[in-house]
């Protein structure tokens, strides 16, 4: 039964992809050329891969798994998933992907903690003939001939849509002294956290100097240094950028709260479910969000879409990782059938209270 | 002619210290006098101190519970996964929770009371068992406990209620009445109760607490025992306040626990400490963490200068014994 209503809920998820496009549709590369080169596809063997996520951390790790389970299914091929305890544990992740790599499996599936730890297993898998897929976060410098296969959202894309609406929100604000935004990032070390804080910040400052006003960086010192067009001093928009020591919610609560706490602030952006969720701890005793402070978040899980029902956040933007766990699997079979592959970018949507069960987001909004 | 004993004990310094900071905090950065701050500390203070409460007991006899941490993060999400998945009601949930703890503390003083194994190499084995052991319970997945405004999250209610004022509602943690009520408790244990002084006995000279007929093994295995329970407590106060239990997380944790008992008078060898003092130094932990953000310091800062404070109370602990020689 629960098997069933999950296809219904891919099904759905599929159908909902073609008919209504993404928000941010305009920013991604065309998912559908991806996906249709899956077209009729059957596996030549019962292959075995192998699957590293990042951690079992959030639930938005329990999604990809669906996805994965269902595609198994389909196809006929089996997977075994291993990850770290945390998505801060770099060093197990290297660990458990050499000995997958080491076993040589049909292919390997990657989610990677740290984007510039792999490189060096990346190698061997060329060496060993073991292709790659790299999911949910996708790999810069991977060596030649490593990664197959890049199934991921347009992460810079789903960060610039939280700037978006938040500018939206914001814009009547502005001009009349300096006002803060907030941005809490788990890390800064992993690509796709990289990218979506990014993203943020850069569409922000974009979108403020297309009105002709300006924003300076404060805080975390990555992204201080990556950003793009802010000046020093002055500023109409100060974006403070927050980074605990390590990826947990009550380390990212306490620098939401440090943000939340101050007089100027009048948005808060949290990059993902970890994050998020470390923006509603701090707001659990202050109760600024979605009254004096706008909130958004990122990913879904029960307490965030709590939030973006009861209009403590304006709204999130939802990857949809059942999707990248779907089609991870497809294109590990693909490869290992020797298919050529192409890119598979994923959809990403914001959603709000309005659009909340629309066909389209609402099977992406996992527990 | 007997020494006159000096009121400035480390319990007292601690407190002194406790409150410096605090003000020193206020006085660097006006956000951190707001009473949500206060509020903040508060709730992410219970379960620190509560995991100190309880190690403040192996640390006396000489030992450690390396465990605390990851088994608070275990049973948190046991007790969660009972409601989620189960539809178990809150309360039996967090009894689950609990003697969980209970359980593991018991298998921990087990293994070092009867088996012999050293508390350093015990506990740290029991850490890595409830880290697995959480993400085996909950299918590796991560466990919201009901938030405070659903029917089953009464819980809530323990740490902080609700008060309304005549100028609107207000907010009162009442976690905090809950932790001086345990302090007292304790303390009372420790210094008044059979069980109490023969912690202390076993942690000042094991060999003579064994001849003089003290059923070491049993009393060894209790203080282990009491560890676990707070830590199932912890559990609770934990998930009152994260939206979601992550497996896999909770390493670390016990140290600022341990380092709380330590900077409040417990010696780092056993044979002495106060529960008074645990908790406050507790505090000291609690307001580094919460504080340095405030100023502008990061969190690796913050782990830099909690080392830094951590040595010097064990420098202390060193002074003090050399010039009880």
């Amino acid at each position: 039964m629960k098997k069933n209503v999950l296809a219904v809920l891919m099904c759905a998820a599929m159908a909902g992809s073609l008919i209504a496009a993404p928000v941010f549709a305009e920013n991604l590369s065309d998912t559908t050329a991806g996906i249709a080169q899956f077209e009729g596809l059957t596996a030549n063997e019962a292959y075995d891969f192998q699957i590293v996520v990042k951690s079992f951390q959030s639930t938005y790790w329990q999604a990809a798994l669906q996805g994965m389970d269902q595609a198994k299914e389909e196809l006929g091929v089996t997977y075994t998933a291993q990850g770290p305890a945390s998505e801060s544990d770099i060093a197990d992740q290297v660990n458990m992907l050499n000995s997958c790599i080491n076993s040589t499996p049909a292919g390997v599936g990657l989610a990677a903690c740290d984007t510039a730890s792999v490189l060096e297993s990346l190698q061997s898998a060329v060496d060993k003939g073991v292709p790659i897929v790299a999911f949910d976060t996708g790999i810069a410098d991977a060596p030649e001939g490593s990664v197959v296969c890049t199934v991921v959202t347009d992460n810079s894309a789903a960060g610039s849509v939280a700037a978006d609406k938040i500018y939206e929100a914001i814009k009547d604000k502005l001009g009349n002294g300096p006002v803060r935004v907030g941005e809490v990032n788990q890390d800064n070390y992993a690509l796709n956290i990289q990218q979506r804080g990014l993203g943020f910040i850069n569409r922000l400052i974009e979108l403020a100097a297309a009105d002709g006003f300006t924003v300076a960086m404060e805080g975390n010192e990555f992204y201080v240094n990556a950003a793009e067009g802010a000046v020093d001093g002055d500023a109409d928009i100060i974006l403070e950028v927050r980074v605990p020591a390590q990826t947990t919610v009550d380390l990212c609560s306490t620098e939401a709260a440090t943000i939340l706490d101050k007089e100027d602030t009048v948005a808060i952006f949290g990059s993902n479910q970890t994050a998020a969720e470390g923006l509603l701890a701090a707001d659990a005793n202050r109760e600024v969000l979605g009254d004096t402070i706008i909130g958004v978040g990122f990913d879904a899980g029960t307490s965030i879409k709590a939030a973006v029902e009861d209009g403590t956040f304006l709204g999130a933007v939802t990857q949809s990782p059942l999707m990248m766990g779907y089609y991870c699997i497809y294109a590990l079979t693909a490869a290992a059938n020797g298919q050529e592959l192409i890119d598979v970018p994923t959809d990403g949507y914001w959603y709000d209270a309005s659009n909340m069960t629309d066909e389209n987001i609402a099977p992406n909004l996992y527990d | 002619m007997t020494k006159k004993k000096s009121i400035f004990t480390q319990e007292v310094i601690v407190g002194i210290i406790v409150i410096a900071l605090y003000f020193i905090f206020r006085g660097i950065s006006a956000d951190f006098g707001k009473y949500t701050t206060f509020l903040t500390l508060t709730d992410i203070s219970y379960y620190y101190v509560l995991m100190a409460i309880g190690v403040a007991f192996p640390l006396i006899t000489g030992g450690v519970d390396l465990s605390i941490g990851t088994g608070l993060i275990c049973y948190a999400l046991a007790g969660g996964y009972l409601i989620r998945a189960f539809s178990w009601p809150t309360g039996l949930a967090i009894l689950v929770s609990i003697l969980f703890g209970v359980a593991i503390g018991l298998a921990n003083g087990v293994l070092v009371s009867i088996m012999g194994l050293p508390p350093f190499l015990a506990t740290l084995c029991t850490c890595m068992i409830t880290r697995g052991l959480g993400s085996v319970v909950t299918g590796s997945f991560a466990v919201p406990w009901p938030t405070a405004k659903q029917d089953n999250g009464w819980f809530h209610a323990i740490f902080k209620m609700t008060i309304v004022t005549a100028d609107g509602k207000m907010k009162f943690p009442l976690g905090l009445v809950w932790i001086i009520l345990l302090m007292l408790v304790m303390q009372f244990v420790l210094a008044h109760t059979r069980f109490g002084r023969y912690t202390i006995a076993i942690g000042s000279n094991k060999e003579a607490a064994i001849l003089s007929g003290i059923n070491v093994k049993f009393y060894h295995v209790m203080v282990y025992a009491v560890s676990g329970l707070f830590a199932g407590l912890a559990s609770i106060a934990y998930a009152a306040y994260v939206p979601t239990v992550q497996p896999g997380t909770g390493a670390g944790m016990e140290l600022d626990a341990i380092g709380g008992a330590i900077v409040g008078g417990v010696s780092a060898s056993g044979g002495y400490g106060t529960i008074y003092g645990t908790v406050l130094g507790a505090y000291v932990i609690m307001l580094l963490k919460q504080g340095l953000p405030y100023i502008g310091l990061n969190a690796n800062m913050q782990q830099i200068i909690t080392g830094f404070v951590l040595i010097g109370a064990v420098v202390i602990d060193i002074i003090k014994r050399r010039a009880i020689r």
